[in-house]
């Protein structure tokens, strides 16, 4: 072989043995950093582990914890006096019918909190429906961590019993002046809320004051004027922590369109006896104008740690004007399409509820009156003949302007949290008029009635 | 296998049955942790977990029946009453200790004794400076805890004469963190029980006779009672769990449990 190309092949498999060599080193490298990569990242000890999962399960629970869910559902038997009684306990009874059983109420009450902002959605189902009874947004703000907002369909503030839980009422029902003024307990709005941090002395004072529609939970608005509601709570202990006391005062100014032209009002004849009088008559100016509807309140609750056990006395007044029809004084919740008819009104309640020592045991009595139109009373109601001047029109008042008082008697037995029973007892007497016979109100109308109750709460 | 099912069931079932929660007041925590720990070493079949948060928790606890023992620092209020009345849940209180509130200030303060109405001014923020009140020119850093807890409360009713608390005051979350905080900033007041006390911090001497008499925190003056910031320390539990902590309970108020108490430095009873 001639000398050239034999040190041409060697040139080549020396090329060849260097680029074998150098592949070979590259991968050897690239497999040893690997090693080395792998020996330097540290091994997770089973504590990191635990660790590691510990922080995410309290990562997970503080979200959750945000979220609450409760409720509950008030099952009943009622007996009435009488078939088809009208009644305020829960409801009207069918003709046909002076025995029930009911779901009177079945709440189910979501809540998000965090501290800033609060989403409330509450539905009550029963055999009247499913109804919205919250759904609303509240928002503190943290600066001076005083005031707060609220939008949405919530309890109006006003007094006492119409925004404490229906689950936390010792009797069955709310008052009567409640149940007619403030159906639904709920309307849909705004309010600002005023109350200074924990550590002030003025913490126990509460302002709060919202614009409203003025038509309850239920429904949509129906007329162009929102209505203003606002209260002033002051709540507080003593120094023993033995008393708790609370005083507050509430106002209510807002109005109702009316459905027609005429508006009554009730003015005396020249004997001194009122009627409905038609005082104005809007048809040629300020058709669909708004008539008042304005209340002013004053309630006050006090219990007292006594050594036979926790004493509670509760007392709210509302008087004012309420717009209403000929034949009701409730507070509408459609857009009114008959005459309308002003009353001037006053209610009240008083509770006494007695624990017995520590027990589970606990009675209930409950007093509470609403008349409907305090210008017209007993014999007067139903009256045709007025001494007015010639030409006045007049309408004579009815059944929605009587008085009535309602005595409540009830036994309380608190299984646990999530269970109690109520046997409660309402004696309801009506204001009488030898007028009225024809809707039998020229006697007490039969419409006491027995509530057996259970409440399953959660 | 039956034998060995039967034998765990059993042990789970006493060890549920012994098992018992104390929650609630800090200021108790370390006296209560001292008693579950001897009271576990002589009764090797119970289990007792006790955690903080303070009284206003532990009561909380009571009421939504996740405890077995609430501790706190001051009595139950009436809301919280109210609550457990609502549920239908008897309660008892037992006093097990006494505590003798110390109010602290730095080392380097030269100020050395204070009366009652001095300090409500301080904690009330009418007084804002230590010369004031015979110290330095310094401004007084004030340090508190938070509202939940009971010490809190107590210092509030007793000291303060209820009166509230100025808007500038630091809360702390536990009593530990306001003797650091002491400690370290020299114009700084605060108040802690007497079993948290220690040297980075000075005790001031109280006195509620508008200056007469200035009594220094102790065991001594707190057991002979002329230490004037006293305050009992508290076991809730409810009627239906009374089988399970009773016994507990009586050895905390045995002679061997106050023996603790006086170790861990609260007051005992006697």
């Amino acid at each position: 072989m001639p000398n050239k190309l034999i040190n041409l092949n060697t040139t080549k498999m020396k090329l060849k043995n260097y680029y074998l060599l150098t592949f070979t080193f590259t991968m050897l490298s690239l497999c040893l950093s690997t090693l080395t990569v792998k020996a330097q990242a540290p091994e997770e000890t089973p504590i990191d582990t635990l660790a590691r999962a510990v922080n995410k399960m309290a990562d997970d629970i503080s979200f959750l914890k945000k979220i609450k869910f409760s409720g509950y559902i008030q099952s009943q038997f009622q007996v009435a006096d009488s078939m088809g009684a009208k009644s305020f306990a829960g409801g009207d009874f069918p003709a046909t019918v002076d025995k029930r059983f009911k779901v009177r109420r079945a709440e189910f009450k979501t809540m998000y909190d965090n501290g800033k902002v609060q989403v409330v959605a509450n539905i009550n189902v029963s055999q009247d429906g499913v109804t919205i009874k919250d759904a609303y947004g509240k928002w503190s703000e943290q600066r001076l961590k005083m005031f707060s907002l609220t939008a949405g369909i919530f309890n109006r503030p006003f007094g006492f019993e119409n925004s404490y839980s229906s689950g936390s009422l010792e009797s069955p029902e709310r008052a009567r002046m409640i149940q007619v003024l403030l159906p639904g307990e709920r309307d849909c709005g705004a309010m600002l809320t005023f109350q200074m941090p924990n550590n002030s002395a003025l913490h126990p004072l509460k302002i709060e004051a919202g614009v409203f529609n003025g038509t309850g939970n239920a429904a949509n608005d129906f007329d162009y004027y929102k209505d203003f509601i606002g209260n002033i709570h002051w709540t507080s202990t003593n120094k023993s922590e033995k008393i708790k006391y609370a005083l507050g005062v509430s106002f209510y100014d807002g109005g109702v369109r009316q459905g027609t032209s005429k508006v009554y009002s009730m003015k005396a004849d020249s004997n001194g006896i009122n009627t409905f009088v038609m005082n104005k008559d809007t048809a040629t100016s300020g058709y669909g104008a708004i008539a008042k509807r304005q209340y002013y309140g004053i309630d006050g609750q006090v219990s007292f740690d006594f050594p036979f056990g926790i004493t509670t006395l509760r007392a709210e007044y509302i008087a004012g004007t309420q717009p209403g029809t000929s034949s009701s004084s409730s507070s509408p919740s459609a857009l009114p399409t008959g005459d309308t008819y002003i009353r001037k009104f006053n209610g009240a309640y008083f509770y006494f509820v007695q624990n017995i020592f520590q027990t589970k045991h606990q009675i209930v009595v409950k007093y509470d009156w609403y008349d409907a139109n305090t210008d017209v009373k007993e014999n007067n109601v139903g009256l045709t003949k007025f001494a007015y001047a010639s030409g006045t029109l007049t309408k004579t008042t009815g059944t929605a302007d009587l008085k009535y008082t309602t005595l409540g008697l009830g036994y309380i037995y608190k299984v646990d949290n999530n269970l109690k029973f109520t046997l409660y007892y309402d004696m309801v007497t009506n204001e009488k008029s030898t007028f009225l016979t024809s809707s039998g109100y020229w006697k007490d109308v039969k419409d006491n009635v027995l509530t057996i109750r259970a409440q399953y709460k959660f | 296998m039956k034998r060995t099912s039967i034998l765990i069931a059993l042990s789970l079932y006493t060890s549920l049955n012994f098992a018992q929660k104390i929650k609630g007041s800090d200021t108790v925590l370390p006296l209560s942790q001292k008693e579950a720990e001897m009271y576990m070493k002589a009764n090797k079949m119970n289990k007792i977990t006790v955690t903080g948060g303070g009284s206003g928790v532990g009561l909380a606890a009571l009421v939504d029946n996740t405890t077995d023992i609430a501790m706190s620092s001051r009595k139950i209020k009436m809301d919280e009453k109210m609550k457990l009345q609502d549920a239908g849940r008897a309660y008892k209180e037992v006093t097990i200790a006494y505590d003798a509130l110390s109010v602290i200030v730095n080392n380097d303060n030269k100020v050395s004794q204070l009366t009652r109405e001095q300090l409500e001014g301080i904690f009330t923020g009418k007084v804002k400076n230590w010369k004031e009140i015979g110290g330095d020119d310094l401004q007084i850093v004030v340090y508190s805890r938070e509202s939940s807890s009971g010490t809190y409360e107590f210092f509030k009713e007793h000291v303060m004469n209820k009166k509230n608390y100025a808007s500038s005051v630091l809360s702390m979350p536990a009593t530990g963190a306001i003797v650091q905080s002491v400690s370290q900033t020299k114009g700084a007041i605060g108040y802690i029980g007497l079993a948290y006390m220690e040297k980075s911090v000075k005790a001031l001497k109280v006195s509620y006779d508008a200056g007469k008499t200035f009594v220094a925190p102790s065991m001594a003056t707190a057991k002979d009672k002329t230490y004037p910031v006293i305050r009992p320390l508290y076991y809730y539990y409810l009627n239906t769990v009374e089988k399970t902590v009773k016994p507990f309970i009586d050895y905390v108020l045995s002679a061997e449990g106050q023996k603790t108490v006086e170790q861990v430095g609260y007051v005992p009873l006697k």
